[in-house]
């Protein structure tokens, strides 16, 4: 399998209850997955773990066969290769849009940087933008700079955190389908985070429900949500 | 569950052992080891000296030190809660001028209030002069002898409210808007708000804002010296250099460090766990009341005779002493200490910062209680008074010349034995260890306001913690970094009592020239330092107030 996630287990420190129990995932290479849940359920939550920013009490991540965590390794989140598009999008304010996208470049030559920059801005439809800062783009652009950013350096697996709840809705529904044709097209495997069913719908090849940190149904899309 | 979290804890301290913790702890045991040093050497068998101040004169240190600080305590409260009051629920004239002229004795070092008030009423000073010549009325000397515990109360309390003030006033434009709009509706007269509502809800707001001002009575040596009146900080100077009994010096620190200790934690009870701040988010602001007539007269008066006696009054008498005195003072030498005083505050605040950025960029991403512990020990240093820490400072120097001796002998041959401990390297570590707080809440603060989503994004994006600090933290906490240089280095200009004990043989600051000339009664010519001073602080309390006060708005 291209991703691996088996019991997971994981508490905040100074909270008394297992926010994740035991979380187990399987994907294969260029899946989407769509992970759906109340606010408050651990869906965040799922995504820093494998991301790294948080350690698992228990539990194995592999991605690409490479253990990312499990008894007695944790790669720290820079040498992992997984993207990530946050909630509020997390763009460096002081770095304009060309200036964000570059920076998860570091390993590639100048040279090399500023084709990389080029294609992921044609790819989200942003050339025009490269010079402006983050404030002075609209909500959806500003979405589309922080998946080109997460995009910039390939990453083997790309994680979303509601990706739309900072849209409104005409923008949702149009933004979703380019999105879906985009990762599709640069073939990432991808798990996105969301509390929309509609979302999930649309996006997803399969979906995971979760409830309280347990997973309750999985599926393919239209068959579990039915 | 208890192994899990045992094993989760021991994975987090091997991920977090990396360079970052380990310069936060040798930063911290440098700070630390001198205060440690001075409470460990607190027990040592006494001495003569010692054993003839505990019968003879410990009492009265310790009752000069208490009456001063008690009343000081007081006055500070009254006026400056009074005024908080006055200034946030009242519009009469110059209110806005006054809003923020009020913080401006801050910028004036009580130790250069005193030798201004001093040459300001005495006997040849401008006021009895005027009377005598002008209208032939000689004025009876003990009514105009400012040189006692009174003046040394009236000084500290007219140079230090602002702390209440300032404090109490954010907190009542913060928190209280609602409360007092709804008591008003209830019937209740402004001075029943200000009793049974203002003052108890306001409560933490002021204790933490006279423990300050408790401590800085505490730390001075430049006022009650010149005043003559025997305190802790006196006692230490004088068992330092009249005696040059290290010992008797180390138990007098000791006792006053136990005794700011004491403080610190009475200050935690009497708050009962409660902070003040002044960061939360948008507050509606208070509808004022437009006062008039006598009622305005009065609340006008009162803030501008505050204002007169605390700001423009030794302002506007130092600024004519240095008309007199310019071009007798104005010289090479002059130009040396004023030298001498920004580069000792440059290169201090400069490692400041630096001690503070690695500190708080450790604490703020381990999450380990060993890292909470830096944190608190970083800013103990600004409750402890500069003569405890400067003899603890000297002590721990002097070890450390002993035993480094072998290796000085060997890189030169006739090499002395002090070194460290007479050279500017001891001053300007003394400095970082008193004033390494500021720059550490500056650049705390600055972290906690820019959150850890950046960083987060930027380790998933290849970056490691380090280069995520020099890539994206500190452009992002530029700001606070600025302003932590800035207060940092204002309040070493500004430092009387350390710099008087470690600064080597004939180095001057500007701060220890002002108070030379004022002892030996050259009070005009201390004039032009005092006012370089007195500038230059202007600027922290400006950057201060302004932070403050678009936090408020
Ligand atoms: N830093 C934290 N410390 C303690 N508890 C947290 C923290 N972050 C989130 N939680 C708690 O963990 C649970 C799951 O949060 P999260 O993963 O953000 O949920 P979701 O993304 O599904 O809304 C919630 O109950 C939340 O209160
Ligand atoms: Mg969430």
């Amino acid at each position: 399998m291209y991703v691996e996630i088996v019991g997971l287990n994981f508490r905040y420190r100074k909270s008394h209850d297992k926010i994740i129990k035991n979380f187990s995932l399987e994907i294969s290479s260029g899946e989407i997955i769509s992970v759906i849940g109340e606010s408050g359920s651990g869906k965040s939550t799922i995504l820093r773990l494998i991301a790294g920013l948080e350690i698992p009490e228990s539990g194995i991540i592999k991605v690409k066969n490479r253990i990312m965590v499990d008894e007695t390794t944790f790669i720290n989140p820079e040498k992992r290769g997984i993207g990530m598009v946050f909630q509020d999008y997390a763009l460096f304010p002081h770095k304009t849009v060309e200036g964000n996208i570059r920076f998860g470049l570091n390993a590639l030559s100048s040279q090399k940087q500023k084709i990389r920059v080029e294609e992921v801005l044609h790819l989200v439809n942003l050339t025009a933008y490269k010079k402006r800062y983050p404030y002075e783009l609209s909500g959806g652009q500003q979405q589309r700079v922080a998946l080109a950013r997460a995009l910039a350096a390939k990453p083997a697996l790309l994680l979303m955190d509601e990706p739309f709840s900072n849209l409104d809705r005409e923008l949702q529904n149009k933004i979703r389908d380019e999105l879906k044709i985009l990762i599709k097209q640069t073939n990432t495997t991808t798990i996105f985070v969301t509390h929309d069913r509609e979302d999930a719908k649309a996006l997803a090849d399969r979906i995971i429900i979760l409830n309280k940190g347990e997973v309750v149904k999985t599926g393919e899309a239209k068959v579990a949500l039915a | 569950m208890i192994k899990e979290c045992l094993v989760i804890r021991i994975r987090e301290l091997k991920l977090n052992t990396n360079i970052w913790a380990m310069l936060s702890m040798v930063s911290i045991l440098f700070i630390t080891l001198p205060n440690l040093n001075i409470l460990s050497n607190v027990f040592n068998e006494p001495n003569e000296n010692w054993l003839h101040i505990k019968e003879f004169l410990l009492k009265e240190y310790v009752i000069n030190t208490l009456i001063i600080v008690i009343f000081t305590g007081f006055f500070t409260v009254v006026i400056g809660t009074s005024l908080a009051w006055i200034i946030s629920i009242y519009d009469f004239p110059l209110r806005s001028f006054l809003k923020w002229g009020l913080i401006l004795p801050l910028a004036i070092p009580p130790y250069i209030a005193a030798y201004t008030y001093t040459g300001l009423i005495n006997y040849t000073g401008l006021i009895q002069s005027t009377l005598r010549n002008k209208f032939n009325i000689s004025v009876n000397q003990s009514y105009t002898d400012i040189m006692s515990i009174e003046g040394s109360i009236f000084i500290f309390t007219m140079f230090l409210f602002p702390y209440v003030y300032t404090i109490t006033r954010a907190f009542i434009a913060k928190q209280s808007a609602s409360l007092i709009e709804t008591a008003r509706v209830l019937g209740r007269s402004p001075l029943a708000i200000f009793w049974f509502v203002i003052l108890p809800l306001s409560r933490a707001a002021i204790i933490g804002g006279t423990s300050l001002v408790i401590l800085e009575v505490i730390n001075d040596y430049g006022v009650v010296q010149y005043f003559g009146v025997t305190t802790f900080s006196t006692a230490i100077f004088k068992a330092w250099f009249s005696l040059s009994d290290v010992d008797t010096a180390i138990k007098l620190a000791g006792i006053l460090m136990v005794i700011v200790f004491g403080i610190l934690l009475l200050e935690k009870i009497l708050r009962g766990g409660k902070k003040y701040s002044y960061t939360t988010t948008k507050v509606r602001p208070i509808t004022r009341i437009k006062l008039s007539g006598l009622k305005s007269a009065l609340a006008f008066g009162y803030s501008a005779i505050i204002f007169g006696l605390g700001f423009l009054i030794p302002s506007f008498q130092l600024i004519h002493w240095a008309i007199i005195t310019y071009n007798k003072v104005f010289d090479a030498a002059f130009l040396q200490l004023m030298l001498n005083s920004l580069l000792t505050a440059s290169v201090a605040s400069a490692l400041i910062i630096t001690i503070a950025l690695i500190i708080a960029n450790y604490s703020r991403i381990s999450h380990s209680i060993i890292s909470k512990i830096i944190a608190r020990l970083t800013v103990m240093g600004y409750s402890i008074p500069g003569a405890v820490i400067a003899i603890g400072v000297i002590v721990f120097f002097i070890a450390i010349d002993n035993n480094l001796f072998w290796l000085y002998k060997w890189v030169k041959e006739d090499s002395v034995k002090l070194v460290l401990s007479t050279s500017v390297f001891m001053l300007i570590f003394a400095y970082v260890i008193r004033f390494i707080g500021i720059g550490f809440n500056s650049v705390e603060s600055g972290f906690e306001k820019v959150g850890k989503k950046f960083f987060e994004a930027s380790r998933t994006l290849g970056m490691s913690v380090t280069q995520t600090f020099f890539k994206v933290d500190v452009g992002m906490i530029a700001p606070a970094i600025l302003t932590g240089f800035i207060l940092a280095f204002v309040d070493i200009m500004k430092e009387l009592p350390l710099t008087l004990i470690l600064r080597p043989f004939n180095f001057e600051t500007l701060a220890t020239k002002a108070y030379q000339y004022a002892v030996d009664e050259l009070i005009q010519e201390a004039s032009i330092p005092s006012l370089i001073i007195i500038s230059i602080s202007f600027i922290s309390v400006y950057l201060f107030h302004r932070v403050a006060d678009r936090e408020e708005n």
